[in-house]
């Protein structure tokens, strides 16, 4: 396939956000047409779903869009099966969080085309960043995603919390990358080329301490985006300010976007033989599964338990790049933590998306989102009462839900690869986060809530409830299909180097 | 491989001893007479008046900033207006989704108001 074909995901997202922002500045407010807006949006994430879908069948690790430097052909974006992998997540996310931003957006802010093209924008950087190859167009991508999510953060202009959120978040922001900037230029002084594939040929088992210098450096850039200890602190006020679709999409975009740099980084640039990455990842995998969970365990506010909950997760996936680097050097092909990663970020995006969109149905009836207020739902909406214990059971990981599935292959390669206590650390976490999750459960089935009105539920949240429940389940009970698809996915990647 | 960094040091410390040796010796070999005229702040030869932390227009910074932004984005134009012939139709496309994202941007600006000076 030519160059240009493998782009058709970018180039729709591209037409459908701009084209959104063009209809919003030709309608004027009184204008009923732009009830569409929304709807163009979900048509945008559609279309380039199936984008992805047509080109799926297509791709080989080789095809790269390329830039040239000097007439020699530098790659800048790879459009392999993992990059489109995590496009999907991206997609996916944008879609499922633009349904269920619908009545939100319209209650509080009069800016509705802004909003989803921005969104869509987002999907766009996510996207363009999973394909980078390279230091640059890591770094671009980044950025555009940053400057995005900055935005969305403090898209509530007359909210003080929003913007301080929006502020927290790019006074963090702008650090991280300056930090992950240095990284990159320690990796340039030392090889001398921006090129992932390039900086692994040219690197010297002399020069280890510098590569591990830089690495932690480039951290510190990938670690602010996933949200790991010690680079989460923004996270809980950025999450509790933000308009709540917007953490939705904070807790999976950026995540998935940030690990999938990070394990291309690590897979193509820096095989492990070199230095042992083991110990530096396991290490900040154990801070950040405790910090997140231990601290979650206080919060009364459910989008900053969430915000905890979400740190913690992300500390599981990295068990599984933990595993992935304690592989014997003979097994170049290892990618068993890989696609572990994959499978477990697949699960957690459903299930998380659930919990979000039933705390944005909430907060649309109730106006806040203190666990307090969630007391006796189950006799206001059976339903979603029953969906959030699905989607407790999952993020904790009991079956039969697929975070089940996802924390069994994550802690499996752990284990596989002999790295016992990451292992232990994980299942003890696992059961910490118990006391938190249902302590909501509790709250929700057990106690008498002060108001009995049944919540009204609109067809595009129930949608998306529905959807994701639906998943939840099916991944853990018919996961065949999903575990071979994040294999497949992890399997071309190893062909990459 | 270190060796190769030198001149970078070289030049660092130039640098430094620059800076120290250009603030020390006014201060050590200068006279020094104060004066009311003397002490005052100079900006640019203007005499200054009044507190910094005065309210400025808001469109001050907007118009500030859309500047900027349309100045280094139209600075891209340049090195496709040396290589016009060598692209063909291809860069034309190319440069025309540009402008055309340009002239969004634009349209965009001007009609949310921003340009509106009252």
């Amino acid at each position: 396939m030519d160059a240009l074909r493998l782009l058709t995901p970018e180039i729709t997202i591209t037409i459908f956000a701009f084209a959104i922002i063009s209809l919003d500045i030709a309608w004027n407010d009184e204008n009923k047409s732009r009830r569409i807006l929304p709807w163009l949006a979900f048509a945008g994430g559609l279309a380039t779903l199936l984008m992805i879908f047509y080109i799926w069948p297509h791709v080989d690790q080789y095809n790269y869009t390329a830039a040239t430097d000097a007439g020699r052909e530098v790659p800048m974006l790879a459009v392999d099966r993992m990059s489109l992998f995590f496009k999907m997540i991206a997609v996916l996310t944008v879609i499922l969080v633009g349904l269920s931003a619908g009545e939100y957006v319209e209650k509080h802010t009069p800016f509705r085309g802004e909003f989803y093209g921005l969104m869509l924008l987002a999907g766009l950087s996510i996207m363009l960043l999973v394909s980078s190859t390279n230091l640059i167009m890591i770094y671009l991508a980044l950025e555009f995603l940053s400057i995005t999510s900055y935005i969305l953060t403090g898209f509530l202009r007359r909210d003080a919390r929003s913007i301080e959120a929006a502020l927290k978040y790019f006074l963090y922001g702008a650090l991280a990358s300056g930090v992950m900037l240095y990284g990159f230029s320690l990796l340039y002084g030392a090889t001398g080329s921006v090129d992932l594939a390039t900086i692994a040929g040219s690197l010297e088992t002399t020069q280890a301490g510098l590569v591990v210098a830089a690495v932690i450096l480039m951290l510190a850039g990938f670690g602010f985006k996933i949200a790991l200890v010690p680079f989460h602190q923004w996270s809980p006020d950025a999450y509790e300010g933000a308009p709540t679709p917007i953490t939705a999409f904070l807790s999976v975009g950026p995540k998935a976007a940030g690990l999938a740099v990070l394990i291309r980084v690590m897979v193509v640039a820096l095989p492990a033989f070199d230095v042992n990455w083991t110990p530096i990842l396991s290490l900040v995998a154990i801070f950040t599964m405790s910090v997140g969970n231990l601290v979650a365990l206080w919060q009364t506010n459910m989008k900053r338990m969430l915000a905890y909950s979400s740190i913690a997760q992300a500390g599981y996936m990295l068990v599984g790049l933990a595993a992935w680097s304690a592989a014997p050097p003979s097994a170049v092909a290892y990618l068993g933590g890989v696609d572990a990663i994959m499978l477990f970020l697949l699960a957690y995006m459903f299930t998380n998306l659930g919990v979000f969109a039933i705390a944005i149905i909430l907060e649309n009836q109730m106006g806040t989102s203190e666990i307090a207020d969630y007391a006796g739902l189950i006799r206001r909406s059976p339903y979603l009462s029953v969906a959030l214990l699905i989607f407790f059971l999952s993020l904790v990981g009991i079956p039969p839900t697929s975070g089940f599935i996802g924390k069994l292959f994550v802690f499996g390669a752990a284990v596989n690869q002999g790295l016992y206590v990451l292992a232990l650390f994980g299942v003890f976490n696992s059961v910490i986060s118990v006391a938190y999750y249902f302590g909501v459960l509790r709250n929700v089935f057990f106690e008498k809530g002060s108001d009995e009105s049944p919540i009204r539920v609109g067809v595009a949240m129930n949608t998306v409830v529905t959807i994701t429940v639906v998943m939840t389940l099916l991944i853990a009970l018919y996961g065949q299909p999903f575990i071979q698809l994040a294999a497949d996915s992890a399997q071309i990647l190893a062909a990459n180097f | 491989m270190p060796i190769d960094y030198l001149p970078i040091l070289i030049m660092l410390l130039v640098a430094i001893v620059m800076a120290v040796v250009s603030l020390a010796m006014p201060h050590m070999l200068g006279p020094k007479i104060f004066n009311k005229a003397k002490q005052e702040t100079i900006e640019s030869g203007k005499l200054n008046y009044g507190d910094a932390r005065r309210r400025v227009p808001v469109q001050y910074y907007m118009v500030a900033m859309l500047f900027i932004l349309f100045d280094v984005e139209v600075l891209f134009l340049y090195p496709y207006a040396v290589l016009f012939w060598d692209l063909k139709w291809f860069g034309l496309v190319q440069a025309g989704i540009f402008v055309l994202l340009l002239v969004e941007s634009y349209v965009y600006v001007w009609k949310k108001g921003v340009l509106n000076w009252e």
